[in-house]
């Protein structure tokens, strides 16, 4: 949550008046979603105001039974006002499950086509979003702050717009009986709101202290199990137990002050609404004895009093539930507003394929992050269709950067990148996901099976594809020692692949799409030389035809292409074949030089 | 509901399976945790009764009311008055107003008291009951962390933090839980309705026992609704789980998503998954409105059969109408309990599904634990100092039999200075985590003074030798508290001696709060050059006989290289030093160089020996030359990797 999420939640959830300005536009997002129901929402109406007119008959029918009883009617005039009341009662049950069953499902609705629409929005935001936006908070918005929001449109809605009709009809049907007692009545009621308006508060705020003591406490944990070995190294253990008894006691006393605010829910809920049938008792007792007030009518105000508790005390206490709902779609909506930069431009290019012609002209890249250094400095380069290209440079020189530019994956200016001649920017992003391939450094696996990862860019998984795939990128061994082979699920919910095995079936999964363009960054480095040798074995028959950008570190995996770049801080340093810079005994020649020395030693340098 | 860590279907499967409700065994391991506050338990379990009474008493003063002072009053009504006997005498004493004041006044003024007080018992109870819960939730949660605190390295090597985390916040939470809502509230519950039947056979046992003609009813329908509650709201975690699985998942991996065009059909199958959670949750609305109402419902029926029933007992004479209100109240306050006792239920269960996790891990013992009979080594006759180390015939591996130490023997004399070089993965830094006993060697011996390390007392070891890591871990908290590092016999005259004598006393002073600067968890408001010269200022507080060094390997400018090269000679003075060593300067200034080559030493001499050898000492050698000499002439490329973002 940014700080500024932050500074409105607390304005939100601290303020006594109407939800601020800031939050909007997120209402009327969710007013728009709610527009989708409005049928719903109309026999909710509908069948609340049934509803409420049976729970307002019910106690009136008590009293017209118990006044057959007092006047001595025959019993089956009592009988025949009991069957009334009875079916007042089923009815109500049966109005109170559709009512209740209505709203919520709309709400779970409206829950379910907005978590769709995040989703979708959050796929086409392009990489400088992801680079600004950390998981954590995206995921905070789409699962806490959602349901907060789903809190708002069910319990939140069904309180703050049930209750009050529901205690207008009381107040009137206690009014037509006796105006005075109805009024002296209601007194408490206000305060017993406002009562319970405060308490949600404080509820809130002690929960909210007991999470951070709690955040505090595994944050102190955390530590030091991540530090153990030097707790250990130092004999620590004391000193470690000591910080934890503080933390430990921090949080008791925060759980103390959480308990006390919820022991204390039960006597308010049950205190004010006693005040309430005190005054019954008295004042309607009084009349009784005296007027035209009777017993049943008494019985009548008891039950009304005793219906009107807990809605009452419910509407005072969602009050923050409301609060917290808007503020969360106000920061929904924040990630629905953003506009997704890398689309299709109005004078896109309609090529449905590139044959992988690649050329760079003075491009100058910065990150969206404010960082001044650009990480990529006037490239301008030149790679024919089916040539290869080698990058290699230290950590930090742009390597990554200048492979992501290729497919789009971040935004370049305007006549900086031409791939078939054609302006990156203006070329379809279908056209261009389809014709390249990246296999990215971190080789990321879905949860699916190996087969279904192979496949990703496939229309679906054909083995055949699939297994040809593999074997190239000398994954068919591998696969034969998992248990299910093909249908191993891996990735983070599957079987944990080895470092090499995933930089393998990355790139399976990149040559699979048999694209145009096939870009592999440090795709090898966790692959010993052998199997290194192997792959690019294989790779050579399936790098004909086809333009290759290669980014290594060891100088063996680039050694083989047409041309070879070193970056240096964004910039081209050196560039031609491997022998032309080896012989040029600048950086590219010292970098060879070292890795010979390593291979002899069978051991990786140190870097 | 929050959002889940990593792993998250595995840690609801975790979750799911759930046992027992009530585990006697579990339950016997909380006693003493428990016990110690047994005077708040007697303290709840003695409100209970008062409490009860305190909830019959109202509707008992408004039925005094009703048929003592307001149906009298309305006179002509021979069949109230014949109907007074349902008070029992002995109780109307208190329900006779003093004179002066009028019935009414003196019966609403005792209802509000009533509710005052009972609203006060009950907080007071719900207070002291949590109160107790929770202080014994901190006794454990504090025995757990000191529990964890005392394993053996390798055991978290294979518990993830994660985990441990849950078990001492979430699993202690939900145990917390059982004190609030789970078995003293069952219990209580349990009692109170059967005190509410009691009492209202008591009164009447026709009309008892026509109102209790629904209670099997409305039993059997909660119990069966919410068991499909429960079974839905399953189905609904489950979902959820998929879903934030997904979600993170494709946030996490959007790169991929993006780069393989997979946009579209992701949305599909999501939708699919996301209407499924919507559809699952469809059933437990219904379920769950379903148990509302019913209960509802139920309520209603109760009432509607004690009017009916009840006025025809009115209409007979054989009941006075104000009982009506009595029983009216007091099955309310029967069925409210009933509602909420299978919720109830399957916090029991969780709550033992949390404590067997926690007392499976407190039952996981210490593999690296002190020897029952200490033996302290002994110093040498000539009052030099200690410090001799000796590894004999060492074999070491992390897991089953992969060697990652083979047959290592070696001694090195008390002030000897000693470095290890090799490859990476060739065994060195196990070598270091061997000597002071972080892993136990599984084969061979290693000594200290000749005393094997399995019989020195851990504290004892953890004093004679000081291990500064490549790592250096630095923990929240002020400069002064790492250096110090807890131990209290540091104090600040010996903190700034050995911050000066490593060259760190003049940075530490430029720190916007000098000594007393807090350091950012993992020290990352320090440059590495200058985490690793406090580390060196940690180990020289420290004082010990032996250091261990596992040199950095990440690049800083020459500048803070050549203040390291000072404060390691002064680190090492006077102590025996066993050096993993990277820089040049290091490998010179040693006595003896062990070089290590896949788990084995396999040369042995100091540096000018090993060079005239050729053999793999002078490879590594030259090869570790020219990375530094290339870092040295490129200082800058160095600098800027380190700031070069996704590159």
């Amino acid at each position: 949550m940014t700080a500024g999420a932050q500074g409105q939640e607390a304005r939100l959830a601290g303020g006594d008046g109407l939800v601020s300005l800031a939050a909007r536009p997120g209402l009327r997002r969710l007013l728009r979603y709610a527009s989708h129901n409005r049928g719903t929402y109309l026999v909710w109406m509908i069948s609340t105001l049934g509803y409420v007119g049976m729970s307002v008959a019910g106690p009136l029918l008590v009293g017209f039974a118990l006044a057959a009883a007092r006047a001595g009617l025959p019993a089956q005039e009592l009988t025949k006002r009991c069957l009334w009341l009875l079916l007042v009662t089923l009815l109500r049950g049966g109005l109170r499950y559709w009512s209740r069953t209505l709203v919520f499902n709309a709400a779970r609705e409206i829950e379910y086509e907005l978590r769709n629409d995040l989703f979708a929005h959050l796929e086409r935001l392009p990489q400088s979003f992801y680079f600004r936006w950390r998981t954590g908070d995206l995921m905070s918005r789409c699962v806490n702050d959602l349901g907060s929001v789903r809190m708002l449109l069910g319990p939140g809605l069904l309180s703050v717009l049930q209750t009050p009709i529901l205690i207008a009809s009381f107040l009137s049907a206690m009014i037509a009986i006796d105006a005075k007692l109805a009024v002296l009545v209601m007194l408490p009621y206000p305060a017993f709101i406002l009562i319970a308006r405060a308490f949600g508060r404080t509820l809130h705020r002690a929960n909210l202290a007991l999470q951070e003591g709690l955040a505090e406490l595994s944050n102190g944990l955390q530590e030091t199990v991540s530090g153990i070995a030097v707790v250990k190294a130092y004999a620590m253990e004391r000193a470690s137990e000591r910080r934890f008894d503080d933390t430990n006691r921090e949080l008791y006393r925060r759980q103390l002050a959480l308990v006390r605010a919820n022991a204390a829910m039960p006597a308010v809920v049950s205190i004010l609404p006693g005040a309430a049938m005190c005054i019954v008792l008295l004042v309607g007792g009084h009349e009784a004895m005296r007027g035209p007030m009777t017993i049943p009518n008494l019985f009548t105000f008891a039950m009304y009093v005793y219906e009107m508790t807990f809605p009452t005390f419910m509407m005072g206490w969602v009050w923050s539930l409301v609060q917290r709902g808007a503020a969360s779609m106000q920061r929904i909506d924040q990630v629905l507003s953003v506009e997704p930069s890398i689309a299709d431009h109005r004078d896109a290019v309609p090529v449905k394929s590139l044959r992988g012609e690649i050329e760079f002209r003075h491009l100058t890249f910065a990150y969206p992050d404010g960082r001044r250094t650009p990480a990529l400095r006037d490239i301008s380069l030149s790679v024919p269709a089916g040539t290869s290209l080698g990058v290699v440079g230290p950590v930090g020189a742009g390597k990554t950067t200048l492979a992501s530019v290729i497919p789009r994956l971040f935004e370049v200016e305007d006549g900086q990148l031409f791939l078939d001649g054609i302006d990156v920017n203006r070329i379809p992003l279908r056209t261009l996901r389809r014709s390249i391939a990246m296999v990215p450094q971190d080789s990321f696996l879905f949860s699916m099976s190996l087969a279904e990862n192979v496949a990703y860019g496939l229309p679906s998984a054909d083995l055949v594809a699939v297994a040809e795939a593999a074997s190239r990128a000398q994954l068919a061994r591998d696969v034969a020692e998992l248990p299910h082979g093909y249908e191993t699920i891996v990735g983070e919910r599957g079987v944990m692949l080895s470092g090499g095995q995933r930089q393998r079936t990355a790139l399976a999964r990149a040559l699979a799409l048999r694209p145009s363009i096939l870009i592999l960054d440090d795709t090898l480095s966790s692959v010993d030389a052998e199997t290194e040798a192997a792959i690019q074995r294989g790779l050579a028959e399936m790098f004909k035809g086809r333009t290759v950008v290669i980014i290594a570190h060891r100088v063996s995996t680039v050694r083989a292409c047409d041309q070879i770049i070193v970056l240096e801080e964004g910039a081209i340093r050196e560039r031609g074949s491997h022998e032309a810079l080896v012989a040029a005994g600048g950086l590219y020649a010292r970098l060879a030089r070292d890795q010979a020395l390593e291979q002899e030693l069978d051991v990786e340098a140190v870097a | 509901m929050s959002v889940p860590s990593g792993g998250a279907l595995a840690a609801l499967h975790e979750e799911e399976a759930l046992g027992k409700a009530y585990d006697a065994r579990l339950l016997g391991r909380l006693w003493p945790y428990v016990r110690r506050y047994r005077g708040q338990v007697l303290l709840t379990l003695l409100l209970v009764f008062p409490m009860f009474v305190l909830e019959l008493a109202p509707a008992w003063i408004v039925k005094t009311g009703i048929d003592r002072v307001i149906a009298p009053a309305l006179g002509g009504d021979a069949l109230a008055r014949a109907s007074a006997p349902s008070s029992p005498e002995h109780l109307v004493w208190l329900l006779r107003p003093p004179g002066g004041v009028a019935p009414l006044v003196w019966l609403a003024g005792l209802y509000l008291a009533a509710m005052a007080l009972g609203a006060l018992l009950q907080f007071i109870h719900a207070t002291v009951m949590a109160w107790t819960g929770q202080s014994a939730m901190r006794d454990l949660r504090g025995d757990v962390f000191r529990h964890i605190v005392r394993l053996h390295l390798g055991f978290f090597d294979r518990y993830p933090v994660g985990r441990l985390v849950t078990r001492a916040t979430n699993d202690v939470e939900n145990v917390a839980e059982m004190f609030s809502a789970g078995i003293v509230a069952l219990v209580t519950d349990l009692l109170k309705m059967a005190g509410f039947a009691v009492v209202l056979f008591m009164v009447n046992a026709r009309l008892a026992f026509a109102t209790f003609l629904v209670v099997p009813f409305l039993a059997g329908a909660t119990v069966v609704f919410r068991l499909r509650v429960r079974e839905a709201f399953r189905a609904v975690r489950v979902r959820i789980a998929r879903i934030n699985a997904v979600l993170q998942e494709t946030v996490t991996g959007m790169k991929v998503v993006q780069l393989f065009a997979r946009e579209e059909r992701n949305l599909r199958d999501f939708a699919q998954i996301n209407g499924e959670h919507r559809d699952a949750w469809y059933d437990s609305i219904r379920y769950d409105s379903a148990l509302f109402a019913v209960v509802e419902a139920a309520g209603g029926i109760s009432v509607v059969v004690v009017i009916w029933y009840g006025a025809g007992l009115v209409t007979a004479g054989l009941v006075a109408i104000g009982t009506l209100y009595v029983f009216i109240d007091w099955t309310r306050r029967f069925f409210l309990p009933l509602r909420d006792l299978s919720a109830k239920y399957s916090v029991m269960q969780s709550s033992m599904a949390s404590c067997e996790r926690i007392f499976q891990l407190l039952d996981t013992a210490p593999l690296v634990v002190d020897p029952v009979v200490p033996v302290m080594p002994v110093r040498p006759v000539h009052g030099g100092r200690g410090g001799a180390v000796e590894f004999r015939n060492v074999w070491f591996a992390y897991q089953n039999e992969d060697w990652v130490l083979r047959d290592i023997s070696f001694r090195v004399e008390p002030g000897e200075r000693v470095a290890f070089v090799g490859a990476t993965g060739a065994g060195k830094t196990s070598l270091i985590k061997l000597l002071t006993r972080l892993y136990e060697v599984s084969r061979g011996q290693v000594l200290l003074d000749g005393v094997d390390l399995r019989e020195l007392p851990q504290a004892e070891l953890r004093q004679r030798v000081a291990m500064v890591l490549q790592d250096v871990f630095l923990f929240s908290g002020s400069v002064t508290d790492n250096l110090r590092l807890g131990r209290e016999d540091v104090d600040r005259a010996t903190i700034e001696a050995a911050a000066r004598a490593v060259e760190a006393h003049r940075f530490i002073e430029r720190l916007p709060q000098g000594y007393d600067t807090e350091l950012r968890e993992r020290g990352t408001n320090l440059s590495s050059g200058q985490r690793q010269l406090l580390s060196f200022a940690r180990a020289l507080a420290h004082g010990a006989d032996v250091l261990v060094l596992d040199e950095a390997t990440s690049s800083i400018d020459t500048e803070t290289e050549a203040l390291i090269q000072t404060a390691l000679r002064r680190l090492w003075e006077g102590r025996t030093a066993l050096v993993i060593a990277h820089r040049l300067s290091t490998i010179q200034d040693v006595d003896r160089i062990f070089v290590l080559h896949k788990g084995r030493i396999v040369e042995e001499g100091n540096h000018e020996m090993l060079l005239a050898r050729r053999g793999v000492y002078h490879r590594l050698y030259q090869l570790q030359y020219r990375a530094q000499e290339a870092r040295a002439l490129a200082p800058q490329a160095a600098a800027a990797g380190g700031a070069g973002g996704a590159a």
